[in-house]
């Protein structure tokens, strides 16, 4: 009987994973501590682009993005996770995933921001590669920290010769294999900010402003 | 009418007291409402899972069970293999109707999981798998090119997960080879949802495991020779037999002690309420002592006032078997998460179902419960003497 039992178990331990389409944190607790030393709460949130203007809305993620929503894999009741970071009664950052095909399999992007929405953190969640490794290595995802929607917007309209020099241009791939699992990176990343802005910051003057102000 | 109209007065009049009485049967219903509900969606629920396996038995190597899935679940390939030429040898019984082999194979990713591992589980399959389950359908893509092709179908769920497509590719960790998807299923609810399956030749091969299989589901034609053919495998070296009747006995089994349980707390909590009940209406009898004795001084007979009081108890009862039964239909999905959470196996599909019947066995039984708890009450305040009555409460 326990045979039995076990047998089972073994088939069903093939069930089918839960929650394929949106992206949580794996241990929110612990994930954001990791990031947020001085965290001592956080408040989840779950936004989709259907319920904050439908195609309309996605047009702006699109524009902001450069590129189209994939109609299978980004379809717009997709629920995206954002944990609102607190210290106290203040917030101190967010931190959101996205889903993002891959040349092998789905990735998992995490960004922790600060309340402009610049990159404080990033780290793959999920990631199937042949190079996986050297994607979670620091030295390719910490050149992210710092860096903002509005240096991706920048990037494209730069000179070839400029783009490179910038701290965007700087970030080279890592696969010895193909591009594909780079530039989707910088898609995600790209999608990540842009879904921030348009779901929780509500101008990036704020950013602007606080440049100027340490200068 | 009249005594119906007058026993709600009387409960209205204590309204916390009446509240807390209906609340007391109330959830004490909305648990064993739940918990019947859960015994008759679990049976069905496992049933389903069970026959939408599409084999009636499972021929696997000998070997600890208990040892294999320690090892699965620590990361490593751990499963027994048995030779395939074990199914070249059963798929000529003529009592056989259906019949397929499977390789199970675990690849270690150390990658996964922010980079502290974890496994992927591959099923390598034959075109014999989807006659087992002719529900398969595609939701893109085909079956594999040969048996030998560098091609991967996934199940629904796990396709969406990796959000991949036909003609992408899918990465075997640790043996560093890429396949092509071939093909994606329609979703079906079952455990094949999340499986990568992959042609038994392609498993075989980058497995390393030539002519090796983990197990073979077979479906007979005739249930009735279920017991004769298991008997002749029985007697074969080298393997095990599950039927899938003995798993799910053995599911049932080990589910019906913690089922016991739980049906004896709920009944339990059935049973203090019911006396909760008959305590309130007690204490409302001798609260209206006086009342009583001049209705009796009035003419009321001994009946009528055995009737009201009865009433009121039936009352209560029914009005808490109501709000239980409406508790137990709004909170089962709530309950069937709780269930999905702790339960270490849990069957796809509703877990609680409260069919009508339930709701008005649940009802009815609510009812008797009132009419016996009222008994006691109801005699005591018919048997009071007016003349005493009224004297005593002053």
């Amino acid at each position: 009987m326990k045979l039995s039992l076990i047998i089972l178990m073994l088939l069903f331990m093939c069930r089918p994973a839960t929650g394929a389409v949106g992206c949580t944190l794996t241990d929110p607790d612990r994930d954001i501590r990791r990031i947020f030393p001085d965290a001592t709460g956080y408040r989840t949130e779950f936004i989709t682009i259907q319920e904050r203007g439908g195609r309309e809305f996605a047009q702006q993620v699109e524009a902001l993005l450069g590129d189209k929503l994939d109609p299978v894999h980004e379809p717009l009741d997709v629920p995206y996770a954002y944990y609102t970071v607190l210290k106290g009664t203040n917030t101190i950052g967010h931190m959101h995933g996205v889903n993002q095909k891959g040349m092998f399999g789905g990735m998992q992007l995490i960004l922790a921001t600060d309340l402009q929405g610049t990159i404080v953190g990033f780290y793959y969640q999920k990631l199937t590669s042949p190079d996986a490794r050297r994607f979670r290595n620091p030295t390719f995802t910490d050149p992210f920290t710092g860096l903002h929607l509005d240096d991706f917007l920048s990037q494209d309209t730069l000179p070839s010769e400029e783009q490179a020099q910038s701290q965007l241009g700087k970030i080279t791939d890592p696969s010895k294999q193909s591009a594909d699992d780079f530039n989707a990176t910088l898609r995600g990343i790209r999608k990540n900010l842009a879904l921030l802005k348009l779901f929780k910051l509500t101008s990036n003057t704020t950013r602007e402003t606080n440049r100027k102000s340490k200068k | 009418m009249n005594l119906f109209i007058v026993s709600l007065k009387n409960l209205r009049h204590k309204r916390i007291r009446t509240a807390l009485s209906v609340g007391g049967v109330g959830i004490a219903v909305a648990v064993l409402v739940s918990l019947l509900g859960f015994d008759a969606g679990y049976q069905e629920a496992l049933q389903t899972d069970i026959d939408r396996m599409g084999y009636q038995v499972l021929v696997t190597a000998k070997g600890c069970p208990y040892e294999a899935a320690t090892l699965m679940l620590k990361g490593g390939g751990g499963l027994r293999y048995m030779d395939q030429t074990v199914y070249e040898k059963i798929i000529s019984d003529k009592r056989i109707d259906k019949i397929t082999p499977q390789l199970v194979a675990t690849a270690f990713d150390p990658e996964r999981s922010e980079g502290r591992g974890g496994i992927t589980l591959f099923m390598g399959i034959t075109s014999s798998y989807r006659e087992l389950k002719p529900w398969m359908k595609f939701h893109s893509g085909n079956w594999f090119s040969s048996n030998n092709a560098a091609e991967v179908i996934m199940g629904y769920e796990v396709a969406e997960l990796e959000q991949r497509s036909v003609g992408d590719n899918i990465f075997i960790p640790g043996h560093d080879n890429i396949l092509k998807v071939a093909g994606i299923f329609e979703r079906t609810g079952t455990q094949d949802d999340g499986i990568i399956f992959m042609p038994l030749g392609t498993t075989q091969k980058i497995f390393e495991l030539p002519e090796k299989i983990t197990g073979i589901g077979i479906k007979l034609k005739d249930l009735t020779q279920l017991s004769a053919f298991e008997e002749d495998l029985y007697n074969e070296p080298a393997i095990q037999v599950i039927s899938m009747a003995q798993v799910k006995g053995t599911i049932f089994n080990l589910m019906s002690s913690a089922r016991i349980l739980a049906n004896a707390i709920a009944t339990v909590a059935v049973v203090i309420a019911a006396i909760g009940v008959i305590n309130t209406i007690l204490m409302s009898v001798f609260e209206r002592t006086r009342e009583i004795g001049v209705m009796k001084a009035l003419g009321a007979s001994q009946g009528e006032v055995f009737c009201l009081i009865w009433v009121e108890t039936t009352l209560v009862c029914f009005i808490g078997g109501v709000i239980g039964s409406t508790l137990a239909v709004i909170g089962g999905r709530l309950v069937e998460y709780l269930f999905k959470q702790i339960l270490p196996y849990a069957p796809s599909g509703r877990l609680i179902i409260i069919s009508p019947i339930l709701l008005l066995s649940s009802l009815a039984g609510t009812i008797i419960i009132g009419l016996l708890a009222g008994l006691y009450p109801a005699a005591r305040a018919a048997a009071m003497r007016p003349v005493e009555a009224i004297r005593t409460s002053d």
